[in-house]
């Protein structure tokens, strides 16, 4: 199963209802290794996102990095490319190695 | 078996020239003279950041040398910036085992010999691996929980400003705070940015520093009533709802069930405000007040030494600064000399009975409770 542009891959525990991200390993509700993998629209809403002016070693400033709820309410944290988007913001999110990114409409930072 | 705190002894906080054994030793030294000649038989003791040169390898044995305690007992703990809390909590219960007498509890760090880059990735090994590999950092993740508890209640920033101007002016009455100067809202909100809406005077500072206090089987002004501990998720994406601390509030709950105390028998709180908001979270959670009613304590005086429940008399995290494994200990310290009568220019306005410390590890992933009380309590 490949995700394109649109589709994130996302994980789905055959033991619970838990749903969450391939990179998480076992159900980080249950703990069971039995997964099955299945393709979510990329979009998700901005739950929280901040500004690292002086970010940790080897990230540029600024760092920016959002709180993201996909559907069926799976979260992750992604780097921000781009400008930070406001709460509530629809993003879209991908998969890029070990991390998630996420790109949303440009939003001057409110504070 | 009740146990009792007989003994403080507290240094200042802030870059201070000694090294992490002369920093605990000096605490401990304080604290030993209060009990005059009486034997110490356990020595419990923790520190977070120390490594190769700062001696981590051997921190008790190098302490207990210095204090000629090699007689002792000695345990070592460690959870992160909470470690001072879960220090207490494991001489207490060593004590209650009825295995020791008396129990003298250090926790110190050794923080300003080293660069806030590399203080900022060592105080990150606390946080999830996921999250470290996107470049999160503690003010990053603290950030996004104050977005959330802003966005929950409407908020402006203005209830972080006024939750610093507090911290600090608590800590321009405490000699031993880092922070002697009292500030402005404006100079918190013009301060510069760190991890936005975070600004630096937001953010507890980084500290040298120690503290240390002697425990004994038996009753007095300050003993402990109760007790607890909770842990949660270390990831943010795993809680579901960061406007609050769950480990918090498993702690208090069982804190307030072993003291048979409600929190409206609660006459002051310390409570660990790495970042200020998190003052707000932590009475919200410990119910000192309730949810989204906090930023009013702040705002209205409700908090401050004659308010209705004093909060962080010592100047809190923020004020009185942040050598991480002590802290958890200095909260837990502070309300000892609160009820026992020690506080000085610090002293909350009524007499209190019964104080609350509550301490917390990472983002609030393994946080610790504390009642101490009068006898009489």
């Amino acid at each position: 199963m490949n995700a394109s542009a649109d589709t994130i891959e996302l994980s789905r525990c055959r033991a619970c209802p838990a749903r969450f991200l391939p990179s998480d390993g076992p159900c980080p509700r249950c703990g069971s290794a039995e997964s099955q993998l299945y393709l979510s629209p990329a979009l998700g809403r901005v739950l929280a996102a901040t500004e690292l002016v002086h970010p940790a070693a080897g990230w540029e400033s600024p760092h920016r990095l959002a709180l993201v709820e996909l559907p069926e309410a799976v979260r992750l944290l992604a780097i921000v490319d781009g400008e930070l988007p406001s709460v509530d913001a629809v993003v879209s999110v991908r998969r890029d190695g070990d991390v998630y990114r996420a790109r949303g409409e440009p939003v001057s930072p409110t504070r | 078996m009740t146990t009792h705190i007989v003994s403080v002894g507290t240094g200042r906080f802030g870059k201070r020239p000694e090294g992490l054994i002369d920093l605990a030793a000096e605490a401990a030294q304080r604290a030993l003279e209060g009990i005059g000649r009486k034997p110490v038989d356990l020595l419990v003791g923790g520190t977070m950041l120390a490594h190769g040169p700062h001696g981590s390898e051997a921190f008790l044995p190098r302490l207990a040398s210095r204090l000629s305690l090699e007689s002792a007992a000695g345990f070592r703990v460690d959870s992160a910036s909470g470690t001072g809390g879960m220090a207490f909590q494991a001489a207490v219960l060593a004590l209650e085992s009825g295995r020791f007498e008396r129990a003298l509890v250090v926790a110190a760090e050794k923080m300003t010999d080293r660069t806030t880059a590399v203080i900022t990735r060592e105080l990150a090994s606390s946080l999830h691996a996921s999250e470290v590999a996107i470049g999160a950092t503690m003010p990053a993740l603290a950030a996004l929980v104050v977005e959330q508890y802003l966005q929950r209640y409407q908020l402006t920033t203005g209830v972080l400003d006024a939750a610093s101007v507090h911290a600090r002016a608590m800590a321009a009455r405490n000699i031993n705070a880092q922070f002697q100067k009292p500030v402005t809202a404006e100079e918190v909100a013009t301060s510069r940015p760190v991890a936005l809406p975070l600004r630096l005077l937001h953010c507890s500072p980084i500290s040298d520093g120690a503290t240390a206090l002697v425990v004994e089987r038996g009753r007095g002004p300050a003993t402990v009533l109760g007790f607890g501990q909770g842990l949660d998720a270390v990831r943010l994406i795993d809680r579901a709802d960061l406007t609050s601390f769950l480990a918090t509030r498993i702690a208090a709950k069982r804190a307030y069930e072993s003291a048979h105390l409600t929190r409206k028998e609660i006459d002051v709180v310390e409570v660990h405000d790495a970042f200020s908001p998190f003052g707000m979270i932590h009475i919200e959670d410990l119910g000192i007040c309730g949810a989204g009613e906090a930023p009013a304590w702040f705002e209205k005086g409700w908090a401050a030494l004659d308010g209705r429940v004093p909060v962080n008399p010592s100047g809190g995290v923020i004020g009185r600064g942040h050598p991480v494994a002590a802290s958890g200990l200095a909260e837990v310290a502070e309300i000892a000399l609160q009820l026992r009568g020690e506080a000085g220019t610090h002293a909350i306005a009524r007499t209190p009975k019964v104080g609350l410390a509550q301490a917390m590890s990472g983002i609030g992933t393994h946080n610790f409770v504390t009642i101490l009380g009068r006898e009489d309590a």
